[in-house]
């Protein structure tokens, strides 16, 4: 018997995912297109990896510049290079 | 308990007995070596029966807890005779020794091998020590005489109470301890302490609850309470009905629902808020009452005092939230009486706007200017939301309006007076309790009317920096009567554009896109924060902005990518697959990784469950392919 859509186990979980949140903004940005339910999640993942990629890089930046602070402007450079990357 | 001490007095009944039995049986060896042989002799087997009956006919007082001793003697008597007693010696040996098979039987064939040639004085003196009947009393008092001492004794006039109910209550006891019981108070104090304590060790556990109740009806301290009670207690404890619980739990009250003193400022802002409304109302100046709550305004009661008003203003926050309608209410009808305002306030709901009307707007305003002049930043957008709140309630926006506008500048003024810091905290201060939106304005004007009322910030910088006088305000208000409006209309005009214009570009919209910014920017602040969990260093306030910036260019990104990928495969409906090949072009999947290898890195079970096709009973596969 297939297990139903709801949360098995518990009821709460750690670093859920603002599904209304994209589903929100993907609805504002492309209001003919739809979202699916599960696709939601990957869209998900994928920005947890993108801010991943980004800390990373960051982290990278500011490691150079011998700062143990992240700074704006190793943001923004990491973000430079990292969205090049997520392009697509 | 009782119970207990019955069955104890029957087992050291029994135990006295064989130790007796032992002790006559030794002494019958010893004494009536040859009329026990005859006897002994007559009967080809000694039994117990006979033993005893022998014991008993020749019974003589012996202390029963002298195992050993009677051992000794019993053991000594058997050398001293000739082997053909030795049977029955052995015999009266083995007797005591069954019967001690209870308590001591290794011990006893110990002592046997052992007091073969043990000491014949030892064994006399023992024998020799208590003369006394061999009942459980006897018994229990050689123990409690022997019994060392403890520390814990009680003092005697605690032993006192305790030996007045042993005595009361003696005749209750059963017969072996009630005995005992009367004994100890013929004994000496220290004697009884000794008793006491002895009984009450051997059966602490069990006398402890009464013993402690006892104790606490006596008014001593629980470690107290077992030394002479426990006897007493033990055998009373059905007795003694008066082991109440000490009723302090009434001592203790409740402090109650005690309610704080109105202060005495509440009195002061209540009054002044009412006077405010008087004034705003019949532009009659009662100003006495307000002047005083005015100059003594401190933020906090200003702020905290609920006071009976028509509308009762519950606290800081909702005057403020009132005032803040009001501010934009009455900019609303500022810009529509200057025609020169900013259409944001074309949203609120603007009112009939005469200049008879600002007149006597300018000249409420005065106080308020005053009073915000004076007070602090806190006080002046509060009295400044409270004005509001008052022309709500009545109903005539103009003279908030006015007011405000006038607060506005005379705030802007004080700023400038005092510093532009002061400005800027106020501004900061009102921008922050304002919402969005409308506010903006009002405080657009603020900087415009800064600037323009040279006259009337001259005249409102004395007052303001000589704190606070109502009759300051009632003179400036009529002052200001006249000169006000015009001056106030000319500036006013000139003003607004530009501030408004330079400062406020994402600000003029209507309330009703509020909610689009605040949970754009919750989402990305949520993104936000795993990037400072992910970077695992700190990060300034400006970096978490960029990043929400990146994050926001991002999702523009992934949206658009989407619709490409679902476009090329002629739906309208983003699917999981489009999304794969998303990650793909990035690069995070690849023939080495899999998406299902993101997944389960990344992401918590329960989506998992959801993303990942699993077999499950029955054939089943979920979520279903």
């Amino acid at each position: 018997m297939a297990l139903s859509t709801t949360v098995s186990q518990k009821k709460l979980i750690k670093r859920k995912a603002p599904r209304g949140f994209l589903k929100r903004v993907f609805k504002q940005r492309k209001p003919h297109l739809r979202l699916e339910t599960n696709s939601d999640l990957l869209v998900h993942l994928n920005c947890l990896l993108f801010v991943h990629r980004l800390a990373e890089e960051a982290r990278t930046n500011a490691c150079e510049n011998k700062c143990g602070v992240i700074k704006k402007e190793h943001v923004l450079a990491a973000a430079k290079v990292i969205l090049k990357k997520s392009r697509g | 308990s009782i119970a207990r001490v019955g069955l104890n007095v029957a087992a050291g009944r029994r135990r006295s007995e064989a130790a007796t039995e032992g002790e006559l049986l030794k002494r019958l060896g010893r004494l009536a070596a040859e009329a026990m042989a005859d006897s002994y002799s007559r009967d080809s087997e000694p039994t117990t029966r006979t033993l005893l009956r022998r014991v008993l006919d020749t019974a003589d007082p012996r202390t029963p807890r002298r195992p050993r001793s009677a051992r000794t003697e019993y053991v000594r008597a058997l050398p001293q005779h000739k082997s053909n007693l030795r049977d029955v010696q052995r015999a009266l040996l083995q007797t005591p020794s069954s019967r001690r098979l209870r308590s001591q039987t290794k011990t006893t064939a110990r002592r046997c091998s052992n007091r073969a040639r043990s000491v014949d004085r030892l064994a006399r003196v023992q024998a020799s020590g208590h003369l006394e009947e061999q009942t459980p009393r006897t018994l229990l008092k050689n123990i409690l005489l022997t019994a060392p001492e403890s520390s814990i004794l009680m003092p005697e006039s605690v032993v006192k109470p305790v030996l007045a109910p042993q005595v009361v209550q003696a005749s209750r006891r059963e017969s072996s301890r009630g005995s005992l019981e009367l004994q100890l108070p013929e004994l000496e104090p220290p004697t009884t302490l000794a008793p006491g304590l002895l009984a009450l060790g051997r059966r602490k556990q069990r006398l402890r609850l009464s013993v402690f109740q006892q104790g606490v009806d006596l008014g001593l301290p629980p470690s107290q309470e077992p030394h002479g009670n426990a006897d007493a207690s033990s055998l009373t404890s059905s007795l003694n009905l008066t082991f109440a619980t000490p009723l302090q739990t009434q001592s203790v009250k409740r402090p109650g629902l005690a309610r704080r003193p109105p202060t005495r400022r509440a009195v002061d802002v209540g009054t002044f808020l009412q006077d405010l409304r008087d004034t705003s109302l019949a532009l009659a100046p009662p100003d006495e009452s307000l002047r005083t709550p005015v100059a003594t305004l401190p933020t906090d009661t200003v702020l905290e005092d609920t006071q009976p008003f028509s509308q009762p203003l519950v606290g800081r926050s909702p005057s403020v939230h009132h005032s803040l309608p009001c501010c934009s209410h009455s900019g609303a009808k500022d810009v529509e009486r200057a025609a020169s305002r900013r259409t944001w306030s074309s949203g609120l709901g603007l009112q009939n706007n005469s200049a008879g009307k600002a007149a006597q707007l300018l000249a409420g305003n005065v106080e308020e200017v005053d009073a915000l002049a004076m007070g602090f930043p806190n006080i002046s957008s509060n009295i400044f939301g409270e004005d509001g709140v008052e022309p709500l309630q009545n109903g005539v926006g103009e003279e908030a309006e006015e007011r405000m506008e006038e607060s506005l500048r005379e705030v802007e003024k004080a700023a400038e007076a005092q510093g532009s810091a002061r400005a800027e905290e106020l501004e900061g201060h009102i921008e922050v309790t304002k919402a969005e939106g409308s506010w903006g304005a009002v405080e657009a004007k603020e900087p415009e009317g800064s600037s323009g009322d040279g006259d009337t910030s001259g005249r409102i910088a004395s007052p303001e920096l000589a704190s606070s006088t109502p009759e300051f305000l009632r003179a400036r208000r009529l002052q200001f009567l006249e000169p006000a409006p015009p001056p106030s209309s000319a500036v006013l005009p000139s003003e607004p554009p530009e501030p408004l214009s330079a400062r406020l570009p994402p600000k003029p919209r209507i309330p009703g896109s509020r909610p689009r910014q605040d949970p754009y920017k919750t989402g990305l602040n949520h993104y936000a924060k795993l990037f400072n969990f992910y970077a695992k260093m700190p990060m300034e306030k400006k970096a978490v902005e960029m990043v929400e910036k990146c994050l926001d260019k991002y999702f523009q990104h992934l949206c658009d990518d989407l619709e490409v990928f679902a476009a090329h495969a002629g739906r309208k409906t983003v699917r999981p697959e489009d999304l794969e090949l998303l990650m793909r072009r990035q690069g995070l999947v690849s023939d080495q990784v899999s998406l299902h290898v993101l997944v389960e890195r990344h992401l918590p079970l329960e989506y998992r469950q959801q993303l990942i096709p699993c077999a499950f009973s029955g054939n089943t596969v979920f979520p279903a392919q």
